[in-house]
């Protein structure tokens, strides 16, 4: 992609530098136990969200990553292959298959307890739980520090920052709230606060870093899912992860964000990696993503300015071309122009 | 900016749940908002007690155990181990389609609220008063670039409070120009904001001083200007990655230049129609009719030429509030264009004059619309996930 090769270079310390910091997230050990959430919340003091439960469908009463939740904890309650409709669980059992009823939990013992009990019905009507689940997924997310990063990148006023550990945070005495690392990050991480009017997001716990400590999130993780250290380190043991699992019979083990090649590179490699098992989209993440203004501003500036000549050159001709025709605007043409 | 509604969260779950038990104050601690927590030592300089420097206290699980732990493998350096995983990547990761349903949200929506299309609006009609300005000035007609002058500066002028008003904190809008960013259209488009606003007004304070000559010039230097101000808003929602946006990172901006030259012209001739019409300034509205109409109709053919490639991220153009302000806009620029080659040549003031009201009005609608389908586009987790999958735009 277009992307450049970082500015990672220029903000490296001389001499001793301190090496990228970062985080790896292996969800094959992923619990969903939110020990991380909770931390995260505590050392930085963030507020809470408030009890609403919005999703019955799922577990996953976080949602999405926001100003104010530096950490998510993805549930994904993944069904069966093929889930029976109402109708063709109707069809099936009206062609005196039995049809998929035993799917639904539930079924089975309502049935036991009363014979006269129209299953099919109470099925069509949507009162029966939900089919099974198949797998329950979990995953930590979190700001993936992005070699490329579209915050960074965005940020009008310098409020964001690549710090000495190569991690990415905003200044909250800087930030003026414009809004538009929002719409530039390609994960949906940074949020502008809707009471405080700044954008937050997770700094890899820079207070800690700075004194030597892990961060919080890493720190409570009790899986070791959440793991963090120097960068290089943490790809080595990943790749090592990676390679380990097919043997421990999951085949479809990959690291998202590291260990990537040219133009399958994440963002330019992300500073939070995460191992999968699953494609990127059931944990909300994209395929691929770089910073949108390294991969659309050149060439939308470009076609910009081009219109913009353009235009103003139609404007001079078209008005050139109204006055000749009108006549007599040579007198005033000169008079106006050339004096 | 968007205020959230009533008290946040954690001012109601504190007052619910307020109490005090046996002389305890358990009042739960809720946090506050927009920084990361302030914390000090109870004795400076004193370390936590457990704690090892150099972020060795991460390294306490057995998981990091270089022989004895089965967690990951103990890969050979040669590299080939490098070739597996990054193909394994590739498996999962590749390949155009979504494979299972996607979870979202991916990206977040934009959180910006009416200030901020309307200001697209001012700063691109600002922009093409500065082009009637300079063609004024090259057909020698000084009167009506006078008065294209003060449409520019009169529009940018507007634009800035609404840029302000958007902030989420407001009264820091001068961090703006805290650094120059060329790398950020948004660092951009605001220093050739306040560079187009100085320049304009010097023009317009030299033609009060009767300096024609400082006021040419710096007509001309406030319509360079104008090329980007025009533009950027455009080139600022293409640099994002909501996918209707990002997708039309092509035509974007040369999309909201033609609306911007289109409405400076029209404003510009609106002003002149408000202020007289003398003899001679006949043929410089003669010529402004011309501008709005070209550039209207351009906007109506990028338009259409970008809808073409937009593919499923151009759903959230076509349906709900944007669907409907997009529609209204071509349908207010179409009858523009069929009234003014009505109006050719005759008809009174008023058939003169509708088509550049309708054209400003169209205007405002393409740039509300555009920036209306950033949530809907954002929220539209397949599109977003498509466009992932596609690879680069």
């Amino acid at each position: 992609m277009s992307a450049a090769p970082t500015e990672i270079a220029v903000h490296r310390y001389d001499g001793g530098a301190p090496e990228r910091l970062g985080f790896f997230t292996d969800t094959t050990l992923c619990i969903g136990c939110k020990s991380c959430e909770v931390a995260c919340k505590q050392w930085n003091d963030l507020p809470a969200d408030g009890y609403d439960v919005r999703r019955g469908r799922s577990f996953d009463h976080t949602g999405a990553l926001s100003a104010a939740t530096w950490r998510h904890v993805h549930f994904v309650e993944v069904p069966p292959e093929a889930v029976p409709t109402p109708h063709e669980a109707q069809a099936a059992l009206g062609a005196g298959a039995g049809g998929n009823l035993p799917r639904i939990p539930a079924a089975g013992t309502i049935g036991a307890a009363r014979a006269d009990l129209d299953l099919v019905a109470l099925a069509a009507s949507g009162a029966l739980p939900e089919a099974e689940i198949d797998r329950w997924l979990f995953a930590s997310d979190v700001c993936k520090h992005c070699t490329n990063a579209g915050c960074l990148d965005a940020c009008p006023t310098g409020a964001l920052i690549r710090t000495e550990f190569e991690t990415v945070i905003v200044q909250p005495d800087v930030c003026n709230g414009c809004g538009y690392c929002v719409t530039a990050c390609p994960f949906g991480v940074v949020d502008r606060d809707p009471y405080d009017g700044r954008a937050a997001k997770c700094t890899l716990c820079y207070d800690r870093l700075q004194d030597g400590m892990e961060p919080a999130c890493a720190k409570a993780c009790p899986t070791d899912s959440i793991q963090f250290g120097p960068y290089d380190e943490l790809v080595e043991r990943a790749k090592g992860r990676v390679v380990e699992l097919p043997e421990r019979g999951i085949a479809t083990a990959y690291l998202y964000g590291a260990g990537d090649e040219g133009a399958d590179q994440l963002a330019g490699g992300l500073g939070a990696f995460f191992l999968l098992t699953e494609p990127p989209e059931r944990f909300g993440l994209p395929a691929h993503a770089d910073s949108p203004i390294q991969e659309n501003a050149p060439v939308a500036t470009a076609a910009g300015l081009a219109a913009g000549v353009a235009a103003a050159a139609t404007a001079v001709v078209s008005m050139l071309v109204a006055h000749r025709r009108s006549g007599g605007r040579g007198r005033g043409r000169a008079r106006g122009w050339r004096r | 900016m968007s205020h959230g509604k009533g008290p946040p969260p954690e001012e109601r779950i504190r007052a619910r749940e307020q109490r005090v038990i046996d002389g305890r104050d358990i009042t739960p601690a809720v946090g506050t908002r927009g920084e990361p927590g302030d914390w000090r030592r109870a004795a400076e300089g004193a370390e936590v007690r457990g704690f090892r420097r150099r972020f060795e206290d991460a390294g306490w699980s057995f998981l990091y155990r270089t022989g004895g732990s089965r967690y990951a493998a103990a890969r050979a350096a040669d590299g080939d181990g490098d070739a597996g995983v990054s193909a394994a990547a590739r498996a999962m990761r590749g390949g155009r389609d979504v494979p299972v349903e996607v979870k979202g949200p991916v990206i977040r929506p934009n959180v910006w609220t009416w200030e901020v299309p309307v200001y697209f609006w001012f700063g691109g009609t600002a922009s093409g008063a500065a082009f009637a300005a300079l063609a004024c000035e090259a057909a020698g007609d000084a009167r009506s670039a006078r008065v294209a002058r003060m449409v520019a500066i009169g529009a940018a002028g507007c634009g800035g409070p609404l840029l302000i008003m958007d902030l989420g904190r407001p009264e820091r809008f001068l961090h703006m120009f805290r650094i120059f960013k060329p790398r950020s259209p948004m660092s951009l488009g605001a220093w050739c904001l306040l560079a187009f606003s100085n320049t304009g007004g010097a023009a317009v304070a030299a033609d009060l001083l009767g300096r024609r000559r400082t006021a040419r010039a710096l007509s001309a230097a406030t319509a360079v200007f104008g090329l980007y101000l025009g533009s950027y808003t455009g080139v600022l929602l293409a640099s994002t990655a909501v996918p209707a946006w990002a997708r039309s990172r092509r035509f974007l901006g040369p999309i909201f230049m033609c609306t911007a030259t289109a409405s400076g012209a029209a404003a510009t001739r609106l002003a002149l129609a408000a202020t007289g019409t003398p003899a001679g300034v006949q043929p410089t509205r003669d010529g402004l009719a011309a501008v709005e109409a070209i550039a209207m109709a351009a906007e109506l053919a990028l338009s259409a030429l970008n809808d073409r490639g937009l593919g499923i991220a151009g759903r959230a153009l076509e349906s709900g509030r944007p669907g409907r302000l997009l529609k209204a806009a071509r349908a207010l620029n179409a009858t523009g264009l069929a009234a003014r080659l009505a109006a050719r040549g005759r008809g009174g003031v008023a058939a003169d004059n509708a088509p550049s009201v309708l054209f400003l009005a169209a205007a405002l609608l393409y740039r509300l619309g555009w920036v209306a389908a950033g949530r809907p586009s954002a929220l539209d987790h397949e599109a977003v996930a498509t466009l992932g999958r596609a690879g680069s735009p």
